[in-house]
């Protein structure tokens, strides 16, 4: 009996040693060839072209950077690809050329107008609506008509259900929400079957200079693997959390930030700071007091600043730059390792044309420049009550 | 940041090995959950004894977790939210109800900027007086600006009642509904602003509601603190502008704050900004 449970071990793993070499074999053959993978992954992960963001095609897993000074219509942006991505592709015989998936948008900022939102998320259905209506027949009845707006009402809720919007008001909160932001989607997905496809983040910089300060080092002890509230490990714990959620949902990420376009810089600056009073300085102090904060507290590593070819532009209040200033510094001013995170930038700013299109003669012109990748041109836009429209 | 002993009373699962568990990471507090990586913990617990009460120890504290961010909501709730409660309240200024949609925004922080003696004071004094006719109004005075007689005044135009009598009770009615509160330094608002945020959160749902908030003007309790050479100024400013706009929105309050000079940049993002310099000057 012994024998034959030792030929019987044998024979198995004779057996399994069998199996193991057809096994290993079968990891030679290949999978799918280059042309096949390309295929598979741009009909999985397609490209998206959302206007403005038209140029450089972003798809799911990249971290786009929006930067801009104050009203340069970042925060539009996002809700442009927002209400494109929530719309449907084809609804109803009517197209909308949308991606039909959520959206989660995390306000930090929190000045997002959900009316403004709805309203332009109106106004796309029912310009997609009426061009169908163009191509298709006339609306005649009042029956139809009533048929279409009930249909557009019902279209309207589905999409504004695939919206999620949460606010934060302290890097607390916001960490708080993005570690239990994978138990949220699982939920989502398993309860409405919603895939998220973008995650916004308005105003990434917010907590920046909150956290700055705000160093709770209280009961430390001398402790070294206790980690303090410190600006560098809240920032180091935010990407790591998106890092680790783009694993497993994969989502595109795009972030706005707030950066203020520069003015002449020089020594003589720091030591006037001390003669300037009333607010038209606190401008130049900040700039003063950030020079003073880098090498007194953190390491260069911390902070990735630079100065470019600064324009002499006097007004340190100007928003408004002219469409030939093409080397504008701004001051980076998030930690290393969100600029590493990053893996697209773009720069936004209100210019002072007028807008030479006589459809929309009110509305301010905006500047897009793709910083990363590079693109050598600048496209301009302006914001109308239907969304973005591209004027070059 | 209470450490994690506070919690054991509550959560039973969070005892003492738990506890030294996460001693030896270097975690004492819910707050220190937030900033370590807690797949990595995970995998430690995995390689612990008593994996299983460990494991159901993080899953527990993940939802204390969750209850520390806001709620997250949907589009429609959103929308409905607003159409319910985000009310506009109007300023009785023509032009400045113009301007501004139909008057002040409930759920947003709306700021007057001008320079000095552009009459900033009397657009907010008009204002609440024209609001606490239906609401409770909240007035942050900073400059010892705030005049009763002014807003009799005003009253007085509104009203159109015969005998003076009446007249006097509609005043004096309306006129106890604007709470008054001199504050000289941010420390001193921000004690205001707590208490209020404690008063509301616990405050039943009839009666006369507070609608309005006035902080006049904001400018003199922050240029003290931004002046000097440090982070904390800004920080300050910031703390203040984020209370101001949770109030707003958690409880339905139209923030209106009146600011000297021009507006600085980049931080009071969240304002309906209107420049009163040329409006009331020009």
């Amino acid at each position: 009996m012994n024998n034959n449970s030792i030929n019987n071990s044998r024979r198995n793993w004779q057996f399994s040693s069998e199996e193991m070499g057809s096994h290993a074999k079968s990891w030679l053959v290949e999978d799918e060839t280059a042309r096949e993978m390309l295929e598979r992954v741009q009909t999985e992960r397609p490209f998206l072209l959302l206007p403005p963001l038209h140029r450089v095609p972003i798809r799911v897993g990249n971290v786009v950077e929006l930067t801009g000074p104050s009203s340069s219509s970042k925060t539009h942006i996002l809700i442009q690809a927002a209400i494109t991505c929530i719309l449907p592709k084809q609804w109803n015989a009517v197209s909308y050329g949308g991606l039909g998936h959520s959206v989660m948008f995390i306000d930090l900022d929190c000045r997002f107008d959900i009316l403004r939102f709805s309203e332009l998320l109106n106004h796309r259905i029912m310009e997609a609506g009426s061009s169908c209506k163009v191509g298709c027949h006339k609306m005649g009845s009042e029956a139809q008509f009533a048929r279409m707006k009930h249909y557009n009402e019902e279209l309207f809720a589905s999409c504004m259900k695939r919206f999620l919007y949460i606010r934060c008001y302290d890097s607390s909160e916001f960490l708080a929400t993005l570690k239990t932001l994978h138990y949220r989607l699982q939920k989502e997905r398993e309860a409405h079957g919603l895939n998220v496809h973008l995650l916004l983040i308005d105003s990434i910089g917010a907590f920046h200079w909150l956290d700055r300060v705000v160093n709770m080092q209280q009961g430390n002890f001398g402790l070294t693997c206790r980690k303090s509230w410190h600006l560098q490990n809240v920032s180091e714990a935010v990407v790591q959390e998106i890092r680790r959620l783009l694993l497993v949902h994969p989502m595109l990420v795009m972030a706005t930030k707030t950066v203020f376009l520069g003015n002449k810089y020089s020594k003589a600056l720091i030591s006037a700071s001390h003669a300037c009073d009333g607010y038209k300085s606190s401008f130049l102090r900040q700039q003063v007091f950030y020079e003073r904060v880098k090498t007194s507290y953190e390491t260069i590593n911390h902070f990735v600043s630079s100065y470019g070819n600064w324009p002499a532009a006097d007004n340190p209040y100007s928003r408004n730059v002219t469409s030939t200033d093409r080397q504008l510094p701004y001051r980076k001013y998030m930690p290393a390792v969100w600029q590493s995170f990053v893996t697209h930038r773009i720069l936004v700013r209100a210019t002072d044309d007028d807008s030479v299109d006589d459809e929309h003669p009110n509305n301010s012109v905006f500047l897009l420049e793709w910083l990363m990748p590079p693109v050598n041109s600048l496209d301009k836009f302006t914001v109308t009550d239907t969304g973005v429209f591209i004027l070059s | 940041m209470a450490p994690l002993k506070n919690l054991e009373t509550e959560y039973p699962i969070i005892d003492s090995t738990f506890r030294k568990f996460c001693a030896s990471h270097g975690i004492f507090s819910v707050e220190d959950f937030l900033i370590h990586d807690l797949y990595m913990l995970a995998a430690f617990v995995e390689q612990d004894i008593s994996s299983e009460r460990l494991k159901e120890g993080i899953t527990q504290v993940l939802s204390i977790i969750d209850d520390m961010h806001q709620p997250w909501w949907n589009g429609m709730e959103l929308l409905e939210d607003a159409k319910r409660n985000k009310h506009v309240l109007p300023t009785g200024i023509q032009g400045i109800d113009l301007l501004l949609g139909g008057g002040i925004h409930i759920g947003q922080l709306t700021e007057l900027v001008g320079p000095s003696s552009s009459g900033k004071t009397q657009v907010c004094l008009q204002t609440a007086s024209n609001v606490a006719s239906n609401h409770m109004v909240l007035y942050i005075d900073t400059s010892n600006s705030f005049s009763p007689e002014r807003i009799a005044y005003f009253l007085g135009k509104t009203i159109d009642v015969a005998s003076a009598q009446a007249k006097n009770q509609i005043v004096q009615k309306v006129m106890s509904n604007i709470l008054c509160h001199s504050v000289f330094d941010i420390f001193a608002m921000f004690d205001v602003l707590h208490q209020l945020e404690s008063h509301l959160r616990y405050q039943d749902g009839g009666g006369c509601q507070m609608r309005l908030l006035i902080v006049d003007s904001i400018s003199l309790l922050i240029s003290p603190v931004l002046g000097s050479s440090s982070t904390q100024g800004r920080a300050l400013m910031l703390s203040a502008g984020y209370l101001l706009k949770k109030l707003a929105h958690q409880h339905n309050l139209a923030v209106l704050c009146s600011h000297f000079k021009t507006p600085i940049h980049g931080f009071w993002e969240g304002c309906k900004i209107c420049d009163l310099g040329p409006a009331l000057t020009g």
